[in-house]
């Protein structure tokens, strides 16, 4: 049972049950746990090599016990995500920590990966149960229809979720290339039905400068 | 577990804080300026345009006065939300009425075209006139307090209505031998309170709780003419003089014929 202590440290109750966590990240704990490393993040030999090829690379641990298990990372915030059967799109940077039964994995994320500089792939997490992502400074969660597509900064994204179809958009104009740029010139925007996750911050990409 | 609140287009609150580091604004085939790269959302048809954009030379004439800063400013124009934020700061929006307000230029984060944004006569600050409303990020909330005060540069945000900030210097440096080789060798210590600025007479200075700066803007160069502040290299009075550190009693020197 994930729940948070304050907005920086996430709490897990745990009764035997086990989570995956980014490695490194207990801050406490109280009871009887044990941490493993989990070798290509619980994915099998074919989750590795895709890992390492992709450059997605992700250390997991894994922390089965009884008791409570404090988590946090560089003092960023947290933010729970509940899974029904649905998947959840999240830079592996941005991963926290997941239920030990959902599945992650990585898939293709085209050039929106790229504007973020984050490379081409991205982590998918899957199934049912809960997750914890983290961002700087608490996220925005937005809510997208058939009605009202969403565009966002490459820089501000962080994670989404549900059957959303994403898309790539440039303004970049000639003014781009006469130093008169507008700062926005690269959006992802998200069409169907889905949540976004946006935090109030902007990694540095190249888009950023444009 | 709380289930997390979500937003779409019609909860999202209008010209308002989503939370403590991120604002929302609402457009209606209206513009708002805003500093590049602090968009991170937006719901509807929007398009951004640097300020050098031709269509917007009416809007610029009344409204953008400052040439240092052209680089860092665009105009949003269209109809939907849009989310703001910044580093993770915390965000607020302030109203004018038929006032005048002075910020950090690195802290101004939009404002509504019916104000007008002026460069300050103080280095590195902007000045907004006019009627409107405007986003301001801060390190940690924002202090008010009334003059007279002294606050500690690397805290102050801005200041409203205040006629005559100025420069304080603490007088027990200058003073006895001790003073003087302290303030010519930085031996003794000091307290890092020794300058201050200055405010007096009826307005509102606006504070940050941190003294963390946030990250200047390129303020530029200054045009080089005679009578304005920081032009140029030097006055030819002090022709030269090697240029003063900030927290420098600079004629102590010369005292001292150094």
């Amino acid at each position: 049972m994930f729940r948070l202590q304050g907005s920086k440290v996430l709490a897990v109750d745990m009764t035997g049950d086990a989570v995956k966590a980014k490695n490194g990240s207990m801050v406490a704990y109280d009871g009887q746990m044990a941490f493993k490393k989990m070798t290509g993040g619980g994915e099998g030999l074919r989750g590795m090599v895709t890992r390492r090829l992709t450059g997605e690379q992700m250390t997991v641990m894994e922390v089965k016990g009884h008791g409570t298990c404090y988590f946090a990372d560089r003092a960023s915030e947290i933010n729970l995500v509940s899974l029904n059967g649905d998947k959840l799109y999240v830079e592996s940077s941005n991963l926290l920590a997941t239920d030990a039964g959902l599945r992650t994995g990585t898939t293709f994320t085209g050039l929106r990966g790229a504007s973020q500089g984050n490379g081409l792939f991205t982590t998918t997490v899957e199934g049912q149960g809960q997750a914890a992502i983290m961002s700087d400074g608490p996220a925005v969660v937005l809510r997208v229809g058939a009605q009202y597509p969403l565009s966002v900064d490459p820089g501000a994204y962080i994670a989404h979720q549900g059957n959303l179809r994403q898309s790539f958009q440039s303004g970049v104009t000639f003014r781009t290339f006469l130093g008169e740029g507008s700062g926005e010139a690269f959006q992802i925007r998200f069409e169907g039905e889905g949540l976004v996750y946006v935090q109030p911050s902007e990694r540095n990409t190249i888009g950023g400068d444009v | 577990m709380t289930a997390p609140v979500i937003f779409d287009p019609y909860s999202l609150p209008t010209d308002d804080n989503v939370n403590k580091y991120t604002f929302c604004v609402e457009l209606k085939s209206s513009q708002w300026f805003l500093q590049k790269g602090k968009m991170i959302a937006y719901y509807g048809q929007i398009e951004f345009n640097g300020v050098g954009h031709g269509r917007l030379d009416r809007l610029l004439r009344t409204s953008f006065h400052s040439p240092l800063h052209a680089g860092d400013w665009v105009v949003a124009d269209g109809s939907g939300k849009m989310l703001l934020a910044d580093r993770a700061f915390d965000v607020n929006s302030y109203d004018l009425d038929d006032g005048n307000l002075t910020i950090r230029s690195g802290n101004l984060l939009a404002y509504q075209p019916s104000l007008a944004l002026k460069q300050s006569i103080v280095p590195g600050f902007l000045t907004l006139i006019g009627t409107g409303k405007f986003v301001a990020a801060s390190n940690g909330p924002v202090v008010f307090m009334e003059p007279p005060i002294r606050v500690d540069p690397q805290a102050l945000v801005g200041w409203a209505d205040c006629p005559s900030p100025c420069h304080h210097y603490d007088h027990g440096y200058m003073t006895g031998v001790l003073g003087g080789i302290r303030s010519l060798t930085g031996l003794g210590g000091t307290s890092g309170e020794e300058h201050q600025f200055e405010f007096v007479g009826a307005g509102t200075v606006l504070l940050q709780s941190t003294e963390v700066l946030m990250a200047e803007q390129a303020t530029g160069q200054v045009a080089n003419e005679p009578g304005v502040p920081g032009g140029g290299q030097g006055g030819p009075g002090q022709a030269g003089a090697a240029p003063r550190l900030p927290g420098q009693l600079g004629d102590l020197q010369r005292r001292f014929g150094l």
